[in-house]
C-alpha cells in the first residue's frame, strides 16, 4: 500500500456523490437573497427551528457532518500509516513520534464512532446515505506531507470548524425540543475539543525548537479556516449559520488572540462569498 | 476509625489473628518458563507487530468502500495501538530502559509476512485485506498470546499477565468482527478463492517466521515435560 492516498481515490459505495467545492459555490442557485429593513440580507442564515427550511437545512448539515467524520477518519487512519516513527522533529523527514500515531489510532476510534452517530441521528432526521453530496476538501487538509502541517490543518482547523458545527446543532437541538439531537452532539463535542487539543499540543510540542515551521503550520492552518469558514457558513455574525464556539475552543488550547483572527478571517470569507454570489444574480438575471 | 470491634453486641474476629498470605482459593505458584529477558523480548515482538497492526489499519480505511468495514477497521486501530502502549509501557519495567531496541521483529521472514499482508490497496481487495488480518495475523497473535499467558510466572510475571488478557479479549472480539465481515463478503466461488489463496500464501510466510515471536511462539511440541517446565 502506498505512503500517500490522493483524494481521488478515497473508497466510497455507490450512494455516494462527490461535487467539487469550486462548482457547488458557483452554482447560481446557492445566491439566496432575503429582504429585510430596507437591506438585503445574504447567506443561508441562522439555523433556528423556526425558519421554514429548518429541517431541511439541519438535514443536510448532519449529512455534511456525516461525510466530513468519514473523511476525519479516514485522514487519522492515513497519518498511522504514512509515517514512521522518529523524532518528528525534521522538516520534510516523513518522521512521527510514536505517541503522535497513538493519538491518531484513538482519533480512529472517536470518528468511527462519529460515523455511527451520525448514521443513527440522519436516519432519525429522516434522512438516506447519499441524499446529499461529498466534497473531499476535508481530506485534502490531511493529505499535507508534513505531520506538523497535517495535524495543524485536521485537528486545528478542522476539527475547530466541528466544535463551533457540533455547539450549533447542539444548541439547534435543544431549542428545536429534540433530545437525541443536543445529547449525540453534546457528546461529540467532547471528542472534539480532545481532538483539537492534541492538535495544539503537538503544534507546540513538534516546532519548540523550529519557529519557521511554526509559522508554516499556522498559515497553512489560515488557509485552510478561511476555507471552512464557507462563505460566512462559520462566523461570528448574527445571521452565521455556524457561530465560533469560543467557550470550547479555549478548552482544546487556542487563545484569545487566535479567535479574534478567526473571526476575522471568516469576515473575509464571508464577505468574498456576498461579492460572488452578487454576480451570480448577475449572470442569472442577464 | 475508632478500633471498636463489636456490632449489635457481638465481638467479630480477632483482627490480630494470623491468616494465610493467599487465600484458600489462590492457587498462583512461582514457577514460570520465561526469564526477564526472555520475557522483555516477546513483549518487543508483540509491540513490533501491533504497530504493524494499527497502522495497516488505519491506513486501508480510505482504500476499502464498504461502510460497515470502514467503521470496523477504525474501531479495531485504536484497540492495537494500545495493545502497542501497553507493551511499550512493560519494556522498562523488564529493565530495557531503551524500549525501541526490543521493539523489532524476531527475524526477517515476520518482515516479508508483514509486507505481504499489508500488500493490497484497491478498493476491490477488501477480502485480502480482511484475510490477511484476521484469519492470518490475529489468530498468531492469540495464540502466541495465550502461550506466554499460561506459561510465564503467575506471581512475578503479573504485569505482563493482566496486559496479555486484556489484549487478549480485544483480540477474540477483533477477530469475530474480521471474520463475520470476511463471511459476509464472500458470496461467489471466485470469492471463496480468493480468500483462501491470499490466506494460504500468508501462511505459508508466517510458518517460516515461526509465528509472531519467531520459533518458538507456541512452545515446542516435541520437548519433554522436562525440557519445556525447565
Amino acid at each position: 500500500m502506498r505512503k500517500a492516498f490522493p483524494v481521488e481515490d478515497l473508497a466510497r459505495d455507490g450512494r455516494f456523490v462527490r461535487v467539487p467545492l469550486a462548482e457547488r459555490f458557483d452554482d447560481p442557485r446557492t445566491a439566496r437573497v432575503e429582504q429585510g429593513a430596507g437591506k438585503n440580507k445574504r447567506g443561508p442564515g441562522r439555523l433556528t427551528p423556526d425558519r421554514p427550511d429548518a429541517p431541511d437545512a439541519a438535514r443536510a448539515l448532519m449529512h455534511g457532518i456525516f461525510v466530513g467524520e468519514i473523511q476525519a477518519l479516514e485522514g487519522a487512519g492515513r497519518t498511522c500509516w504514512d509515517f514512521e516513527v522518529g523524532s518528528g522533529n525534521g522538516e520534510g523527514i516523513a518522521e512521527v513520534p510514536f505517541e503522535l500515531k497513538l493519538d491518531m489510532a484513538r482519533q480512529c476510534w472517536d470518528e468511527a464512532r462519529h460515523c455511527e452517530i451520525s448514521i443513527k441521528l440522519s436516519a432519525h432526521m429522516g434522512t438516506e446515505l447519499g441524499e446529499f453530496s461529498e466534497n473531499t476538501f476535508l481530506y485534502e487538509a490531511a493529505c499535507n506531507p508534513d505531520p506538523v502541517l497535517r495535524l495543524t490543518g485536521v485537528n486545528r482547523a478542522l476539527e475547530g470548524l466541528a466544535i463551533d458545527v457540533f455547539n450549533t446543532m447542539r444548541e439547534f437541538g435543544d431549542i428545536a425540543g429534540d433530545p437525541v439531537l443536543e445529547f449525540c452532539e453534546d457528546w461529540m463535542l467532547a471528542d472534539e475539543v480532545t481532538h483539537v487539543k492534541m492538535g495544539s499540543d503537538w503544534l507546540r510540542k513538534l516546532t519548540a525548537n523550529d519557529k519557521p515551521r511554526q509559522e508554516r503550520a499556522l498559515e497553512f492552518q489560515r488557509v485552510v479556516d478561511k476555507l471552512f469558514s464557507l462563505g460566512g457558513f462559520r462566523g461570528e455574525e448574527e445571521d452565521s449559520p455556524v457561530r465560533l464556539a469560543r467557550r470550547f475552543r479555549e478548552l482544546a488550547g487556542f487563545e484569545e488572540a487566535e479567535m479574534d483572527t478567526l473571526a476575522e478571517i471568516a469576515k473575509e470569507a464571508r464577505e468574498e462569498m456576498e461579492a460572488r454570489v452578487e454576480a451570480n444574480r448577475a449572470a442569472v438575471a442577464s | 476509625m475508632t478500633g471498636t470491634h463489636t456490632t449489635g453486641g457481638s465481638r467479630l474476629a480477632d483482627p490480630k489473628k494470623p491468616r494465610a498470605p493467599f487465600t484458600p482459593w489462590d492457587r498462583r505458584e512461582i514457577p514460570g518458563i520465561f526469564t526477564v529477558e526472555e520475557s522483555a523480548r516477546r513483549v518487543g515482538n508483540y509491540k513490533w507487530i501491533e504497530m504493524r497492526l494499527f497502522e495497516v489499519l488505519g491506513g486501508w480505511v480510505a482504500t476499502v468502500p464498504e461502510l460497515d468495514v470502514k467503521l470496523r477497521l477504525g474501531t479495531h486501530c485504536y484497540h492495537h495501538a494500545w495493545h502497542s502502549e501497553l507493551w511499550h509501557k512493560r519494556l522498562p519495567e523488564l529493565r530495557e530502559m531503551n524500549p525501541e531496541r526490543l521493539t523489532v521483529p524476531p527475524n526477517d521472514e515476520l518482515v516479508a509476512f508483514v509486507d505481504a499482508m499489508t500488500e493490497p490497496e484497491g478498493p476491490g481487495l477488501t477480502i485480502e485485506k480482511l484475510a490477511g488480518a484476521y484469519r492470518v495475523l490475529i489468530p498468531a497473535k492469540i495464540a502466541a498470546y495465550t502461550y506466554h499467558l499460561n506459561n510465564t510466572s503467575t506471581i512475578t510475571d503479573a504485569p505482563t499477565i493482566r496486559s496479555l488478557k486484556f489484549a487478549l479479549a480485544d483480540e477474540f472480539d477483533d477477530w469475530r468482527d474480521g471474520e463475520m465481515m470476511l463471511q459476509s463478503l464472500i458470496e461467489t466461488e471466485d470469492e471463496l478463492q480468493r480468500a483462501i489463496d491470499h490466506q494460504a500464501k500468508l501462511q505459508r510466510l508466517l510458518l517460516a517466521a515461526g509465528g509472531i515471536t519467531g520459533p518458538g511462539s507456541i512452545g515446542d511440541s516435541y520437548s519433554t515435560q522436562e525440557e519445556s517446565h525447565a
